[in-house]
C-alpha cells in the first residue's frame, strides 16, 4: 500500500468517522426536538453560549465574504468550454439561491421583529411563501435564459456572473452584519448546543461501577457496544469514483497523480487512469461484512447486562440478546433477493447497479419493509426498545452506568441510527446515484427516447453524488427519528412471534419468488430488457418529480404563517400578563 | 419403544434452576404510587407476586381525630390528589348526612358539574399514563394538556389547580364565579377534542392493541368477590355505578349511561374510561343547563356557615358564631353513618363515629383502590414483566387512599 492509499484511506475515515459522529450528536437534539414538536412544547434550548457582540458580526461577516471573495477571485482567470458553460450556470443558480434565501430570511425577521427602513417596511406583509415560489420561478427562468446566451459569449458571461455572485454574497453579509443587535448575542444553534452541553456534562459525572461488578467487563462492554457502530461504516460507498490520469506516467498513483483529476468519463463510467472509490474500502464480501460486525454490538450489550450486577441489567442483556440474534436472521434473508437482482454483494455494485437501472426500494419492495422493521430491531428502537423498556426494566442493560460509559452506549446506539440510515440509502434508496445522474453528465432518457441531455465535468458529478448520499443518509435518519415518540413498545414474547413467524418466512417467500421472477426474466430475451430498461427509467423519473414535489412541499409547509389560538388563559397567567409579567399562557394548544 | 430416560426423573435432564427473585418498586418507573412487588420469575414469566402497600402510609384516619369537621377536607383532598374535588364532595355529603341536612339546589348542581370535571381528570391522566408507560409518549402529553384547561378552570374557581380543598359542610367556600359556565362550555369540548387526537394514535396501533387485549383479565365474579368498584368493576361486566344504583345529590335528574365492558381485561379498563369522559360530559352539559344562576350557595344555618367576614369584623354576634364554629367545630350529634360516593376509581366511603363534639371521633374511609390493588397479584401472576404495566396502570391506583 503507498503512501497515497494511506493518505486517501485517512482523509476518507476522516470523512465518514466526523458525518457518523456529528450526525450521532445531532439526532440526539433532533430526536428531542422531533418529539418536542410532535407534542407541541419546546424542545432542548436551554444550553447557550453569549457571543461578545463583534464576535457575532464577525461571525454573521466572515462566510458571506469569504464566499463572496471566492467567487470573484475564481472569476478573474478566463475558462473556456464546457467547464465555462458549467460555471456560468452555477454562478447563475447560485446568485439566484442567495438571493431569495437571503429575502426569505429578512422577510421572517421583519415579521417578527420588526421593520427598521422604509425598505423593510414592505416585507410586513408578503407572505414568504410568495418569496419562495418567485425564486423557483427565477430559477427556471434563469436556467433558460442561460441557453440563450451565444457559445462565444460564454467565458466572458461566466467571469460577469461570478463577480454578480461575489457581488451578492458581500451585500448580503454587509446588510446582515448591520443587523446584529447590539449587546450580547445568545447562541443557541437552534438548540444543537444542547448535545454538546451534555457530552461535556458526561465527561465531568461521576463514573459509577457496582461493588460487585466485574470491572473489566464493566468498562469493556461500552467500548464493545461503540466499535462495532464505528467499524461497519468501512464498507459504505459515499461517492461516485474519483478518476485520476497518470501525470508522470510512472505507472503508479502517487501524490502528484491527485492534481490530475480527469474533466470527463465516458457515460459507463469506465476509467482509463487510476480509480480512487469513496469508500474506505471495497471488500468483496461488501453486506456480509456489515452483517458480522454489527452482529458484535450483541456482545456489548449482553456483557453489559451481565457484568453489572444487577437483575434488571441483566434482564435486559437477555432481550438484547436474544433479540439481536433472532433479528438477524430476518435481516439477512430480507435481503438475499437483493443480491439475486444485484447480482452482488459488494457494496459499490449496489449502487452502480441502482444508478443504471432501478432503486432498490422499487425492485424489491417487500424486503425493503422487512429489512427496515428487522433494522429498527437490530437498532433497539422504538417500538423494540425492550433491552431498554425504561417502564419495564428502568433502564436495561445499561441500567448501571454513568457518566461517559453511559454516553458511550448512547452514542453507539445513535451512530447505529445514522449507520441504519446509510445502509438503507446504500441498499435501497440508490446509494449515491442520482435519477438520471451519469459519470457523465444528466441524461434523461426514457428508454431510448433522450428527452435532455447536460453533459458535465466528472468532479461535478462525484461532488453532487456525495452530496446527495449525505443528503439521502440525513432524510432518512430524520424519518426513522420520527418512528418515535408515538409508538408503544411491543411485549417481548410478541417481538420474538413477530420475527420468527412473520418476518422470516416473508423473507423466505420473498427470496423465492424474486429467484423466479429474476430466471424467468433473464431468459425473456431482449424485447423484455427493453421493457424492463423502461420500467426502469420511469421509476427514476418518479422518483426525481416526487423528490421535487416533496421539496417544495416541505419548504412551503415550513414556511406557512403559525397561528396559535389562545384559549382560556388562566386566572394566574391573566392577572400576571395585567400586571405586565410573563408568565406564558398555557393553553396555546 | 421406550423413551431412554425412563429412569430419570424429568428435572434431572435440565440444568438445575431456580425462580430469580425481583424487587418491583417502591422505586421503579411503572409503580407509581409507590407500591412494590415482589416477583419471583421464570425466565420473564411471574410466578408469584407479592403485592406489598404501605409506603405513601400516613396516617389519614388518625390525623381525622384531632381536628375539626372542616379540617379534614385537606386531608381528604391529598387522599386521591388525582380528582381531589370527588373527595372534597364525598366528605361533605357524609358529615351532611350525620348532620341531617341538604344543600340548596344550585350547591347542588355546581358540586356534580365540578366533580364530574374533577373525573374527567383522572379518567384521563390514568390513560395517559399507562400509554406513556407503554411507550407512547405523545398521548399522555395531549391528555396532560388537556387536563391543563380543566385545572385552568378549578383554578379560577378554587384558587387552587390541584388540591383546592374547596369543599365545606353545607356548601362550597364560595360561590360559582360569573364565567363558571362560559368557561366550561368553552374548555372541556376542546378537552374531548384532544382526547379524540390522543386515541386515534392509539386505537388503530396494532401494538397497543395486542399489548391491552386478553391481558389482565378479571372475571365478573373474582371482581365482585374482591369488592372491586367502579370502572374496574363495570369493565368485568357488572353495570354498578353508584350514581346510577343510589342516586345522590342530583344525579336521578341526569340522564347518561354506564358503559360497560364484557371481557374485563385493560382493554375492557380502557375503554370504559374513555367511554365515561364522554358520559361525564353529558352530565356536565345538563346540570350546566339546569343550574339556576341565581340562589343561595351554602344552608342557613349560624351553627354550621361561617358568617360574612365583613360581619365578623363589624357585630359581636357574628363574631362569636365565628369563633364558635373555628375554635370548637361544628357540632355533630352523635352517632354513626355510613356515606358513599361514584369517585374516580370506584366507590368512596366515609364512616364517621361522632361523640357529638367537634372533633370527629373516628373516620374511616373506604378507599376504591384499596379493594382494586388487592387483586393486582392475582392478575398479574402468570403473565410477563411487559404486562405488569399496563395491568397495573389499568387498575389506576392511587397510593394516597390506598394507604390510609
Amino acid at each position: 500500500m503507498s503512501l497515497v492509499e494511506i493518505v486517501l484511506a485517512v482523509v476518507k475515515i476522516l470523512i465518514l468517522a466526523l458525518f457518523f459522529l456529528n450526525m450521532a450528536a445531532l439526532s440526539t437534539w433532533a430526536d428531542r426536538r422531533q418529539g418536542a414538536m410532535v407534542q407541541d412544547r419546546v424542545g432542548p434550548n436551554r444550553a447557550v453560549v453569549y457571543l461578545p457582540n463583534m464576535v457575532a458580526r464577525v461571525i454573521v461577516l466572515l462566510p458571506p465574504a469569504l464566499f463572496g471573495v471566492l467567487a470573484i477571485f475564481s472569476s478573474l482567470g478566463q475558462l473556456a468550454g464546457r467547464a465555462a458553460a458549467e460555471r456560468f450556470t452555477m454562478n447563475v443558480q447560485l446568485t439566484i439561491l442567495v438571493a431569495w434565501f437571503s429575502l426569505l430570511v429578512l422577510c421572517a425577521k421583519v415579521r417578527s421583529g420588526g421593520a427598521i427602513n422604509r425598505a423593510e417596511q414592505m416585507f410586513e406583509d408578503t407572505d414568504p411563501r410568495s418569496i419562495f415560489f418567485a425564486g423557483l420561478g427565477v430559477h427556471a427562468i434563469g436556467l433558460v435564459a442561460g441557453r440563450l446566451v451565444p457559445p462565444a459569449a460564454i467565458p466572458l458571461a461566466a467571469q460577469v456572473s461570478g463577480f454578480v455572485l461575489g457581488g451578492v454574497f458581500l451585500l448580503v453579509g454587509l446588510y446582515a452584519t448591520s443587523r446584529v443587535p447590539d449587546g450580547k448575542i445568545p447562541l443557541r444553534l437552534a438548540g444543537t448546543l444542547h448535545a454538546l452541553a451534555d457530552s461535556v456534562k458526561m465527561i465531568w459525572k461521576e463514573d459509577f461501577i457496582p461493588k460487585n461488578a466485574d470491572r473489566l467487563l464493566h468498562g469493556l462492554a461500552p467500548v464493545l457496544a461503540v466499535f462495532s457502530a464505528l467499524a461497519v461504516m468501512a464498507v459504505i460507498p459515499f461517492g461516485n469514483d474519483l478518476c485520476f490520469a497518470d501525470g508522470n506516467k510512472n505507472g503508479t498513483l502517487d501524490l502528484s497523480d491527485l492534481g490530475h483529476l480527469l474533466a470527463t468519463v465516458p457515460a459507463s463510467g469506465a476509467c482509463n487512469g487510476f480509480r480512487v472509490k469513496l469508500q474506505i474500502i471495497d471488500l468483496n464480501v461488501g453486506i456480509l461484512y456489515v452483517f458480522g460486525i454489527a452482529g458484535t454490538g450483541i456482545i456489548g450489550a449482553a456483557i453489559a447486562g451481565w457484568a453489572s450486577d444487577n437483575k434488571f441489567a441483566l434482564l435486559g442483556g437477555l432481550r438484547a440478546s436474544s433479540q439481536m440474534v433472532s433479528y438477524e436472521v430476518a435481516m439477512g434473508l430480507s435481503l438475499v433477493g437483493l443480491f439475486l437482482i444485484y447480482g452482488s454483494v459488494r457494496m459499490s455494485d449496489m449502487a452502480v447497479w441502482q444508478g443504471q437501472n432501478a432503486w432498490g426500494v422499487f425492485v424489491q419492495p417487500l424486503g425493503f419493509v422487512l429489512f427496515l422493521t428487522a433494522l429498527c430491531a437490530e437498532t433497539k428502537r422504538v417500538p423494540f426498545d425492550q433491552p431498554e423498556g425504561e417502564s419495564e426494566i428502568v433502564a436495561g442493560y445499561f441500567l448501571e452506568y454513568s457518566g461517559f460509559k453511559w454516553g458511550m452506549f448512547m452514542t453507539g446506539e445513535y451512530i447505529e441510527l445514522v449507520f441504519s440510515s446509510a445502509l438503507l440509502v446504500a441498499l435501497f434508496f440508490g446509494g449515491y446515484s442520482l435519477p438520471f445522474l451519469h459519470p457523465d453528465g444528466l441524461n434523461i432518457a426514457f428508454g431510448d427516447t433522450v428527452l435532455f441531455q447536460y453533459k458535465m465535468t466528472h468532479l461535478a458529478v462525484s461532488l453532487i453524488s456525495a452530496i446527495a448520499f449525505f443528503g439521502k443518509t440525513v432524510f432518512v435518519t430524520w424519518v426513522q427519528i420520527f418512528f418515535r415518540w408515538t409508538l408503544p413498545r411491543f411485549r417481548y414474547d410478541q417481538l420474538m412471534k413477530l420475527g420468527w413467524t412473520k418476518l422470516l418466512p416473508l423473507a423466505i417467500a420473498n427470496m423465492m419468488v424474486t429467484g423466479v421472477v429474476v430466471l424467468a426474466l433473464r431468459n425473456a430475451g431482449p424485447a423484455a430488457d427493453s421493457w424492463l430498461k423502461l420500467l426502469a427509467d420511469i421509476t427514476q423519473g418518479v422518483v426525481a418529480v416526487a423528490t421535487l414535489a416533496g421539496f417544495v412541499a416541505v419548504v412551503v409547509g415550513l414556511l406557512e404563517p403559525v397561528e396559535r389560538k389562545k384559549f382560556l388563559a388562566s386566572s394566574a397567567a391573566r392577572f400576571a400578563a395585567a400586571m405586565g409579567g410573563v408568565k406564558p399562557e398555557p393553553q396555546q394548544a | 419403544m421406550e423413551p431412554l430416560d425412563r429412569d430419570l426423573e424429568e428435572g434431572l435432564l435440565e440444568l438445575p434452576s431456580e425462580p430469580m427473585m425481583l424487587n418491583m418498586g417502591p422505586s421503579h418507573p411503572a409503580m407509581h404510587g409507590t407500591v412494590r412487588i415482589v416477583l419471583e420469575l421464570s425466565g420473564e414469566m411471574i410466578q408469584k407476586a407479592d403485592v406489598q402497600i404501605g409506603y405513601l402510609h400516613r396516617g389519614f384516619e388518625k390525623m381525622c381525630e384531632r381536628g375539626t369537621w372542616t379540617q379534614i377536607f385537606p386531608y381528604v383532598d391529598r387522599c386521591n390528589y388525582v380528582s381531589p374535588m370527588l373527595n372534597n364532595v364525598g366528605f361533605a355529603l357524609a358529615v351532611e348526612k350525620m348532620l341531617g341536612v341538604t344543600v340548596p339546589e344550585r350547591c347542588q348542581y355546581y358540586r356534580v358539574a365540578l366533580g364530574e370535571l374533577a373525573r374527567i381528570c383522572d379518567h384521563m391522566i390514568c390513560s395517559g399514563a399507562m400509554c406513556m408507560e407503554l411507550g407512547a409518549f405523545t398521548p399522555f402529553l395531549y391528555f396532560a394538556r388537556a387536563r391543563e384547561i380543566i385545572w385552568d378552570i378549578f383554578e379560577e374557581e378554587t384558587g387552587a389547580r390541584v388540591t383546592h380543598s374547596f369543599g365545606r359542610v353545607g356548601g362550597m367556600a364560595s360561590p360559582p364565579t360569573k364565567h363558571f359556565k362560559d368557561m366550561i362550555r368553552a374548555g372541556v369540548p376542546r378537552v374531548l377534542q384532544l382526547i379524540n387526537e390522543g386515541e386515534k394514535m392509539l386505537l388503530k396501533n396494532r401494538i397497543f392493541l395486542d399489548r391491552l387485549e386478553g391481558v389482565g383479565v378479571m372475571s365478573k365474579e373474582d371482581a365482585l368477590a374482591l369488592g372491586w368498584t367502579g370502572v374496574v368493576l363495570r369493565a368485568s361486566g357488572v353495570p354498578y355505578d353508584v350514581r346510577r344504583a343510589h342516586p345522590y345529590m342530583v344525579y336521578d335528574r341526569m340522564e347518561f349511561d354506564v358503559p360497560v365492558g364484557t371481557t374485563g381485561d385493560n382493554y375492557d379498563r380502557f375503554m370504559c374510561r374513555q367511554e365515561e369522559i364522554r358520559q361525564t360530559w353529558r352530565i356536565i352539559e345538563q346540570a350546566l343547563d339546569q343550574m339556576p344562576d341565581e340562589g343561595p350557595i351554602n344552608i342557613e344555618d349560624p351553627r354550621i356557615i361561617l358568617p360574612p367576614k365583613q360581619d365578623v369584623y363589624t357585630t359581636i354576634e357574628a363574631t362569636i358564631q365565628h369563633f364558635k364554629i373555628v375554635m370548637e367545630g361544628i357540632k355533630v350529634p352523635a352517632g354513626e353513618c355510613y356515606s358513599y360516593t361514584e369517585a374516580g376509581n370506584g366507590e368512596l366511603g366515609f364512616y364517621l363515629v361522632s361523640d357529638g363534639s367537634g372533633t370527629p371521633y373516628r373516620v374511616r374511609i373506604r378507599p376504591p383502590c384499596f379493594a382494586t390493588t388487592q387483586g393486582l397479584e392475582q392478575l398479574i401472576t402468570g403473565l410477563m414483566i411487559p404486562d405488569v404495566v399496563p395491568t397495573f396502570g389499568s387498575l389506576n391506583m392511587i397510593g394516597g387512599e390506598c394507604d390510609h
